[in-house]
């Protein structure tokens, strides 16, 4: 059964999807009420992004807390910030607050929550956040409703403003302030400002949150009554409950990528890569430089050569992905450059180069053979790293897979480094500078997932990270990145093979919906039921 | 559940068996064939090794390699006449070759678990008293932890290779085979033959290993194949939950990744799944069969 | 001043699980100290990364990095006076986990453990008595069958056909939650959410006690006191129900005690694949994820549950068989 042409069809149905033409076309007034039902694979044990920056958290508590800012695919839009601007020296950046806010207990929402939440929360608790604000020297409140963020180095406000709608969520100074915030009951059972006000979170089961009355954006807002998430595990069976219209969405490729297919030919859903442009991810090779064979670029090079991207893309992620250029998705923006080496499959060139680096092949059909780590994330990074498994084959490689659980695997390759290749996925966070430069930055100690697990120095690459990190002027900013690019397109410690955005699946009765480039993480205060 | 009276005696004296081998064999035999289902479970079994055995003349090469398109329809592509999985691997090739898994999985985890079932059993049988009251309190204990969560945790620490599937299959499995064979020293111990034999100074070993473990064993024997049928089942429960060992071709990982395409291309985990039931039922049915003709009190 | 004989056994037994205990719990704990990674590795995964202050802050909040015997007689201290510890994946006391998610695993398990045991006890009766007769073999074929199918796969079936194609019953789930019901209507909607996990985890016990109580009955209808009560020309349905069933029950009954543990094994794949919120799944998503406290107080109730359930099995045993003695 070859499903090329439909790749196309869903591809090119992705840019426009034609759910959304005909809803533009009939524009039905929205309706007030109703539930909707949305399906998560895993449970999350902490409900406050303050705390914990991933997306699980933002698609639960993204309803319940709002961020500063929010992405729209007209750029930042102000959400409990309403301005920002940044000093002539970088070292300040000042937000002017939203009036009239108040937190779900009526307290009302001041300079004061976002001065608490960036000195106590952003800068020592938050994950990746502390990075991006281990800078920070303090936050001045001139007015309850304007807060200065004061820095000891250069923060650029391009980078400040990607960050914020992450990692920009302030909490409620009021229920915190003196307590152990790690153990505060609000962590689990949030209190923000948004249109949806947490209800209950039955651990297993799901999660309730119901309509804030008191919304800032209006009492029209939010249009559901109610927004339910329901834990299914199992990724067949919440095809199944999709089908079976038990549930109405499923987000970040909930379900298993055939069900993805099958259904979103049926009418009564859409699927697609809409409203995950900020939420795009690469299939990554990892190599272990410490190895003397993968030390070899060229030897790295041809393995980049005997890939063959179309058919993984095809095969795995049914067309719904593109081929990587480097460490910056297609969807970055200004900072994304395609100007970059390519390595196109080759298998006759891979196998010359191989031959050519001193591995000929042995008399069993062998040149060498790699011990390789595949994470354990699901169905598609799982035959990822068995069709990685599969191509090295076909150009003489042996590679030999090792199957671990998630502790397991980030202890063996980021802790141990005992791996050869590995294979996982990366997901890009807004800017460069979040978490994909520290990827490649040298000199991080080791045991930290997601940093530097290839022994990879180079001056030139850490220095163009450290300069781009302070840069103000947008445009040199971008060439740097663009720079960083095309260095780690040649320097290959580690291949972006696919850059994939996620794919959701929604019932076509909820109306407004992946109308933002993170929405699944964004606030849904405009989705309403057509029922 | 023992071998008749009549012949245990007559098994006092070792040298007195060879004459009787061949004619034990013919016995067995005879019992055996008269259930047909039984002979029918022989037969499935026989094929399982055919193909295990003719996996690399009749599909020649990797398993695991791309020999066609994605997801090709059974029927239509002679180089895969039962069609391809997702990534374009032969699924006739990986039954053939899976079959091999397979068998592995439940011949060596059975051995393993019979192996330490018997050691421990008979230990524990044989001396009794505080040794049987330790063993037996360590049995009570493996046999408290759910099994298949103790299999999970041997396998989150050794990782998913086959290797340690196996071990981690025999390690979870040997407290059934423990308990028979402590419960038939026990009835065994004070018979007249081991007796006989420990008044004429054979040591505890000996008399273990030559006068009891062989009355002991027929149940064992019957109830290894119900662990060889579990170990295959465990195999594919480890797979469902991604813990399979993707460097084999094996039936519980083709299920395991065939069932996220079930809805539209059903083959590729129904094959497998039909292997999988085909091969438990022939260690079914032999069990049974073994059972009756090895216990003749049962004998219709 | 003498105990009944009963309490004396009870007490007796309870002695004896004791060491028991004791060693499961050192085992498991000791156990998963091999595991490569911890806790912290599964909550950074589960975070998408962290840098190295924050990870090593969240060691030592955690005790992680204290020497393991420290940690073990922590948490052995605790465990005697019934404190289970926090979860730290789940930000709950374990106890509250335990309390939550145990109900759902104890009607899962006790509703498919009856429905294996008395369909498993009525049918191979039945077919033992016909034995070899068409009908025999028929449902003997299809005990087969169900025996020889992994459950994820009979699961995988099940919710095609009754969920998908016929629509007849929920795909998973405890309850219908946005229908937010109230009294026997919340009852009844959990009840049929229960149907097709029961089935699907009950039918290869079924099957496998069908079997086994098949071949008793044949065993027993041909041993001297049946053909005895036969001779003496008593109503064959009256020698069914007081010599037969009474004995072919035996070994069907030991099993059942046997296989507690096994089947609270199997529910994980069940829970897994009908979200059901109970304690096996609890249990794997504790092993994947290092979550020690969990693990060690699920281990730990389901070791007294085996026990419980074994000693009860007991008793049944000894009023099937009058010959055998509480000892």
């Amino acid at each position: 059964m070859t499903h090329r042409t439909l790749f196309a069809a869903l591809a090119l149905s992705t840019v426009l999807p034609v759910a959304t033409l005909a809803q533009e076309a009939a524009a039905p007034e929205p309706k007030r009420g109703g539930t909707a039902i949305f399906h998560l694979v895993t449970e999350q044990g902490v409900l406050n992004p303050a705390l914990r920056a991933s997306t699980g958290v933002y698609q639960i508590t993204g309803k319940i807390m709002e961020p500063l800012i929010d992405l729209t695919y007209d750029g930042p839009v102000g959400v409990l910030a309403t301005d920002w601007s940044s000093s002539e020296d970088g070292l300040q950046i000042t937000f002017k607050l939203r009036e009239g806010v108040n937190w779900h207990d009526g307290e009302p929402f001041t300079c004061d929550d976002v001065a608490f939440s960036a000195m106590e929360f952003w800068k020592p608790l938050l994950n990746y956040s502390s990075t991006l604000q281990a800078n920070l020297e303090s936050v001045d409140c001139p007015d309850p409703h304007t807060a200065v963020f004061n820095y000891s180095k250069p923060m650029p406000l391009a980078l400040m403003v990607a960050a914020m709608p992450d990692l920009g969520h302030p909490v409620p100074k009021h229920l915190y302030e003196g307590t152990d915030y790690q153990r505060n009951e609000h962590n689990t059972a949030p209190v923000g400002t948004g249109p949806f006000v947490f209800r209950e979170y039955q651990r297993g089961q799901h999660i309730i949150a119901e309509r804030n009355e008191d919304y800032w954006r209006g009492e029209e807002f939010p249009y559901l009554d109610r927004v339910i998430w329901r834990f299914i595990p199992d990724k067949s069976a919440a095809a199944a409950a999709i089908e079976a219209g038990e549930i109405h969405g499923s987000g970040f490729i909930g379900i298993p990528m055939a069900d993805m297919i099958r259904l979103g030919e049926d009418p009564r859903f859409s699927v697609g890569t809409k409203g995950y442009e900020n939420n795009v991810a690469h299939s990554t090779i990892e190599f272990n430089l410490r190895n003397e064979i993968l030390a070899n670029p060229e030897v790295r090079k041809a393995i980049y050569h005997g890939l063959d991207l179309q058919f993984a893309i095809d095969s795995i992620m049914r067309g719904f992905a593109q081929e990587g250029r480097g460490p910056i998705p297609s969807t970055g923006g200004i900072n994304y450059t395609d100007d970059v080496t390519t390595y196109p499959y080759d298998p006759d060139l891979a196998r010359q180069m191989l031959d050519e680096a001193g591995y000929p092949v042995g008399n069993n059909g062998i040149r060498f053979t790699l011990r390789h780590r595949s994470a354990p994330y699901g169905e598609y990074t799982q035959l990822w790293g068995e069709y990685f498994a599969q191509a090295m084959r076909e150009i003489g490689i042996q590679v030999d897979i090792v199957t671990n659980d998630t502790p397991a695997f980030l202890n063996g390759v980021y802790r141990d480094h005992d791996f050869d290749t590995a294979n996982g996925w990366h997901q890009f966070r807004s800017d460069p500078a979040v978490s994909t430069t520290v990827w490649l930055r040298s000199g991080t100690p080791p045991g930290q997932p997601w940093t530097n697990q290839f022994g990879y120095q180079s001056a030139e690459m850490d220095a163009l990270i450290d300069a781009a990190a302070h840069e103000l002027d947008p445009a040199v900013r971008a060439d740097l990145y663009h720079q960083i690019q095309r260095l780690e397109m040649i320097d290959l410690p580690v291949i972006f093979a696919i850059e994939h955005p996620f794919i959701g699946i929604y019932n076509n009765v909820l109306m407004n919906h992946t109308n933002t480039p993170r929405w699944e993480s964004s606030s849904w205060y405009d989705l309403w039921l057509n029922q | 559940m023992s071998l008749d009276p009549d012949l245990a005696t007559a098994l006092v004296e070792p040298s007195e068996l060879p004459p009787e081998e061949p004619g034990r064999l013919a016995v067995f035999w005879r019992r055996f064939r008269r259930n047909r289902a039984a002979v029918f479970g022989l037969v499935l079994f026989v094929l399982v090794v055919a193909a295990a055995l003719l996996a690399d003349v009749i599909t020649p090469g990797d398993p695991l390699r791309r020999v066609a398109q994605p997801l090709t329809d059974p029927f239509t592509n002679p180089v895969a006449p039962l069609g391809t999985d997702q990534l374009g691997r032969d699924i006739l090739a990986g039954l053939m070759h899976g079959a091999r898994v397979s068998l592995m999985i439940g011949v060596v985890a059975t051995l393993i678990s019979v192996g330490i079932g018997i050691v421990i059993g008979a230990v524990a049988g044989y001396w009794g008293g505080w040794v049987d009251d330790v063993l037996m309190r360590f049995t009570d204990a493996f046999q408290t932890v759910p099994s298949f969560i103790l299999l999970l945790a041997l396998v989150a620490i050794m990782g998913a290779s086959l290797e340690s599937i196996i071990f981690g299959i025999g390690i979870v499995s040997w407290t059934s085979p423990a308990r028979m064979v402590r419960a038939e020293f026990m009835s065994l111990r004070h018979r007249e033959f081991v007796e006989a034999a420990r008044s004429l100074g054979q040591r505890p070993v000996a008399t273990i290993f030559r006068e009891i473990l062989p009355n002991a064993l027929p149940p064992v024997i019957v109830f290894a194949s119900v662990i060889m049928a579990t170990s295959i089942l465990l195999e594919s429960a480890l797979a469902f939950l991604a813990l399979g060992d993707p460097n084999h071709a094996s039936w519980g990982n083709m299920i395991g990744q065939g069932r996220s395409v079930l809805r539209s291309d059903w083959y590729v985990a129904v094959l497998p799944g039909i292997a999988i039931l085909l091969t438990v039922l022939s260690f079914s049915l032999m069990g049974e069969g073994l059972n009756e003709a090895l216990n003749p009190r049962q004998k219709k | 001043m003498r105990m009944p004989p009963i309490l004396a056994y009870a007490l007796r037994r309870l002695l004896q699980a004791v060491p028991t205990i004791l060693i499961v719990m050192v085992g498991t704990f000791l156990l998963m100290q091999l595991a490569p990674g911890d806790m912290v590795d599964a909550l950074v995964g589960d975070m998408g990364g962290a840098d190295a202050a924050f990870i090593a802050r969240m060691r030592q909040e955690y005790g992680l990095d204290q020497p393991v015997w420290v940690q073990l007689m922590r948490y052995m201290g605790k465990l005697a006076t019934f404190d289970f510890g926090w979860s730290y994946v789940y930000e709950q006391p374990v106890s509250t986990l335990l309390l939550d998610r145990l109900p759902v695993t104890l009607a899962l398990m006790a509703a498919s453990l009856t429905l294996a045991f008395v369909g498993g006890v009525a049918l191979g009766a039945w077919a033992g008595r016909h034995a070899y007769s068409a009908a025999d073999n028929l449902i003997s074929t299809l005990g087969l069958v169900f025996y020889a199918m992994p459950n994820f796969f009979l699961a995988l079936l099940m919710i095609l056909l009754f969920s998908i194609h016929l629509g007849w019953l929920p795909v998973g789930g405890l309850r219908d939650i946005a229908a937010f019901h109230t009294g026997w209507r919340l009852w009844l909607d959990m009840a049929i959410h229960m149907i097709m996990p029961v089935a699907a985890l009950s039918l290869i016990y079924l099957a496998f006690y069908m079997r086994l109580m098949r071949s008793s009955v044949i065993e027993v209808s041909e041993l001297d006191f049946v053909r005895t009560a036969r001779a003496k020309g008593a109503p064959e349905g009256r020698i069914m129900r007081h010599h037969i069933m009474r004995n072919a029950m035996l070994p069907v009954v030991t099993l059942l005690g046997l296989q507690f543990a096994t089947v609270l094994g199997g529910s994980v794949v069940i829970e897994t694949m009908f979200a059901l919120p109970g304690i096996a799944q609890l249990a794997y998503n504790s092993v994947i994820r290092r979550d020690l406290n969990t693990l060690m107080g699920i281990v730990f109730l389901s070791s007294l549950l085996v026990i419980a359930v074994n000693f009860i099995t007991d008793l049944i045993y000894a009023r099937l068989d009058s010959r055998i003695e509480l000892r």
